[in-house]
């Protein structure tokens, strides 16, 4: 086991990792800019290390200063979280360079993987069906011309990209010149990567993802699935829940194949998550995230397996020590993000001091958070503050404890989504578990 | 280089407007003084069994840094009759330091912007009389707190005589008012006439002594620090840099090595070293302070 991990990540998630390496008896160091020096994982962690100003790309971006502070501190291990620097390639590389364990998968695993128009062509040579579209795109003209043949409306998307960002949906093609250079400048401003490739558009799917993890010894498992399908326009997930309500019985054993042929296929080590469409009996695979994902606590709860341990584990070369028929999914969890946004104006996002926190207890409810009363939240990162998780043996008892669990929440200090989670909670289509990626949208399709 | 502090000026104990007004004389001593605004009378914050006090902002150019400035305005207090007594206490002069150009500087004794700026009627009231940009943030006032400031004119000494006081209670009231105030004139009405009776504030003692003194106006150096802008190990060059050491132009202090390369630490400029604050061979963050240069 690791003596020494470096947490390359804030905020929750840094918190969370910091809590697995204690329980495992591993010290830890955590990085933090200068916006986040009161910041709690700060003050768990063993030994911390300033590493730039605010800007995350001054900082949380900051590879040299990140290296350097392992390199100092004489850690074993680097955990990179989500985002960031979770699925960058050269960064793993750079790690293990330096005599570093990167606690994911391995850098060329990353590459392969973190290219969505490579990685749905390497899948669906493993057998698994895909949205039907495109490899990356050369030109308008190809754009149009296999937009044709698979039929429209097509979604327009950025190889590179990733949380909804670099999107245009394209209706007939009429559309597609303009939407093209539109998508290709978005691309080229938010990823540095222009490229472009198509999907086919499926109309209020479900978005369903399975949960995988496998060790350096080809023991490969899957834990479930999750359905995410609560997604706010900008296609940011907002409600979370395991297992996926009224899924028919062959739609999710075909997920949990799927996702464990895909992982095999591509020899898949590590936590990572496979996203897929499903619409009614339909099932395409969409892409895969070779890191540990923001709602992981909701698949813990079920499984009763702690991920960010197995993820340090398996980077530390232990073995899993458990097969596929050892796992059995208990109970039902859902999980709610609660960011310091303002649903009223289009969830801009709030920053300032948090003067007053309740966080909701009792039976069934894990919160997992940095805030704190006092904290101020910098305006330069993401405006989630909180993950609040209610379990229970069915599905009925586990929203009856998140509503309760809500209304006990309390933030000042800034507007938050918690009552628009409650208003999802509500509705007839989240209760009988009948929703699709349209539920939140006000409009018919994104943008 | 010339930089644009805002310094809040109270008084509550004694000549209130004669020591604001000596307080401004002061503050110029340390630069230029920009502009002043008018003395406002203002209900005392915080503690509210309190004299009131005068209040007012001036505006300085100045070459000397923060906390320079900070301390040449805490030894003003204390020429200026101020005995370090509570907090929020009546005192003779109170000098804030409110602004500093458009810097955010967090450290122990030095807080910039004042941390009670924007609450402060007292404060954003002058300030937004001398700076138009404060005026949004004092329109933002709670009413009471704004109600609770107000220009120093005549209306503000009326003293109300009851129609049964005795003589020897309206002397009495009157001995309290003058000794509490800084009425340079007062008008006495009665039924049939009014009286109007001019004081003059005698020029404390204190304020002569200071103009005897004559002190030349030196400017005090600023002081730099310089700071890692990475992490790793910090060495200082050889031979050691000590303090004390001046130096005209750029010099190498240090480098820090990261990752098998070495970066220079420079002393962007000539000055004086006032204090190194990181120990050879030890590591560094990003931010950390590594020498202090007087210019």
């Amino acid at each position: 086991m690791f003596r020494k991990v470096l947490i390359a990540n804030r905020g929750e998630i840094a918190l969370r990792i910091n809590r697995a390496c204690q329980e495992l008896g591993v010290a830890t160091v955590a990085i933090f800019s200068e916006a986040d020096r009161d910041s709690l994982h700060v003050r768990q962690a063993d030994e911390a290390f300033c590493v730039g100003p605010g800007p995350a790309g001054r900082s949380y971006l900051n590879i040299p200063n990140i290296i350097s502070t392992a390199l100092i501190t004489r850690c074993d291990a680097i955990h990179p979280g989500y985002g960031f620097l979770a699925e960058n390639a050269r960064f793993a590389e750079i790690c293990s360079d330096h005599g570093l364990t990167f606690i994911g998968p391995k850098p060329s695993v990353i590459a392969l993987m973190g290219d969505k128009a490579t990685a749905k062509r390497v899948v669906s040579e493993a057998g698994v069906a895909t949205t039907p579209g495109s490899d990356v795109l050369a030109s308008p003209e190809e754009a149009q011309s296999v937009a044709r043949s698979i039929g429209y409306p097509v979604l327009l998307k950025a190889t590179a990209g990733g949380g909804g960002r670099g999107m245009r949906v394209v209706r007939d093609a009429a559309e597609m010149q303009r939407a093209y250079a539109g998508a290709t400048a978005e691309a080229e401003a938010s990823f540095k990567d222009g490229r472009l490739y198509i999907e086919k558009l499926i109309v209020a799917p479900r978005h369903i993802e399975v949960q995988v993890l496998g060790d350096d010894f080809g023991n490969l498992v899957h834990l479930g699935e999750r359905d995410c399908s609560v997604q706010k326009p900008s296609h940011q997930k907002v409600i979370e829940e395991t297992p996926a309500p009224n899924l028919p019985a062959r739609a999710r054993t075909a997920l949990h194949d799927m996702a464990l042929r895909a992982s095999r296929y591509v020899g898949y080590t590590n936590a990572g998550t496979l996203e897929f469409l499903v619409a009614g009996d339909e099932v395409y695979f969409m892409e895969m995230n070779t890191r540990i994902q923001v709602e992981h606590p909701v698949t813990e709860m079920v499984y009763n397996i702690d991920l960010v341990k197995e993820q340090i584990r398996i980077a530390a070369g232990e073995s899993l020590g458990y097969a596929q028929r050892d796992l059995a999914a208990r109970g039902h969890a859902i999980e709610c993000r609660i960011n310091a946004e303002d649903p009223q104006n289009h969830f801009a996002p709030a920053a300032g001091m948090v003067s007053k926190v309740v966080f909701p207890g009792g039976p069934g409810i894990r919160v997992d958070t940095h805030l704190y009363a006092g904290a101020t939240i910098p305006p330069y990162y993401d405006s989630m503050v909180a993950k609040v998780v209610a379990f229970g043996d069915t599905r009925e008892v586990a929203i009856a404890r998140m509503e309760r669990a809500l209304r006990e929440t309390l933030i000042e200090g800034v507007s938050t989504t918690v009552g628009l989670c409650l208003d999802i909670l509500s509705t007839p289509e989240f209760r009988d578990g009948r929703y699709d990626i349209e539920l939140l949208l006000k409009e018919p399709t994104p943008r | 280089m010339e930089h644009r502090a805002y310094i809040g000026i109270g008084s509550n104990l004694g000549r209130r407007v004669a020591n604001v007004e000596r307080a401004f004389a002061a503050i110029g001593e340390l630069g230029t003084l920009l502009a002043k605004s008018s003395i406002y009378r203002s209900d005392p914050w915080g503690k509210v069994d309190q004299p009131w006090f005068a209040n007012a902002v001036a505006l300085l150019q100045t070459a000397l840094s923060p906390r320079d400035l900070l301390e040449a305005l805490q030894a003003a207090e204390q020429r200026l009759g101020r005995t370090p007594g509570e907090r929020w206490g009546p005192r003779v002069i109170d000098l804030d330091l409110l602004l500093y150009d458009e810097l955010d500087i967090d450290e122990t004794s030095l807080r910039v912007p004042h941390p009670h700026l924007r609450e402060r009627g007292f404060v954003l009231v002058p300030l937004a009389q001398i700076d138009a940009r404060f005026a949004a943030l004092r329109d933002a006032l709670p009413e009471s707190e704004a109600r609770s400031v107000s220009p120093l004119g005549e209306s503000d000494s009326a003293m109300p005589i009851r129609e049964n006081d005795s003589i020897a209670e309206r002397v009495r009231a009157l001995a309290r008012f003058l000794a509490d105030g800084d009425a340079v004139r007062v008008r006495i009405t009665r039924p049939d006439d009014d009286i109007e009776v001019a004081l003059r504030a005698a020029e404390p003692i204190a304020s002569r002594r200071e103009a005897d003194r004559a002190p030349t106006k030196t400017a005090a150096p600023r002081v730099d620090t310089i700071k890692a802008d990475l992490v790793g190990i910090f060495h200082a060059s050889r031979p050691a840099p000590a303090e004390g050491d001046t130096f005209e132009g750029d010099r190498e202090l240090g480098y820090i090595e990261a990752l098998g390369i070495r970066t220079p630490v420079h002393s962007m400029g000539g000055g004086r070293l006032v204090s190194i604050s990181a120990i050879d061979g030890t590591a560094v963050e990003y931010g950390q302070p590594l020498f202090a240069v007087a210019r």
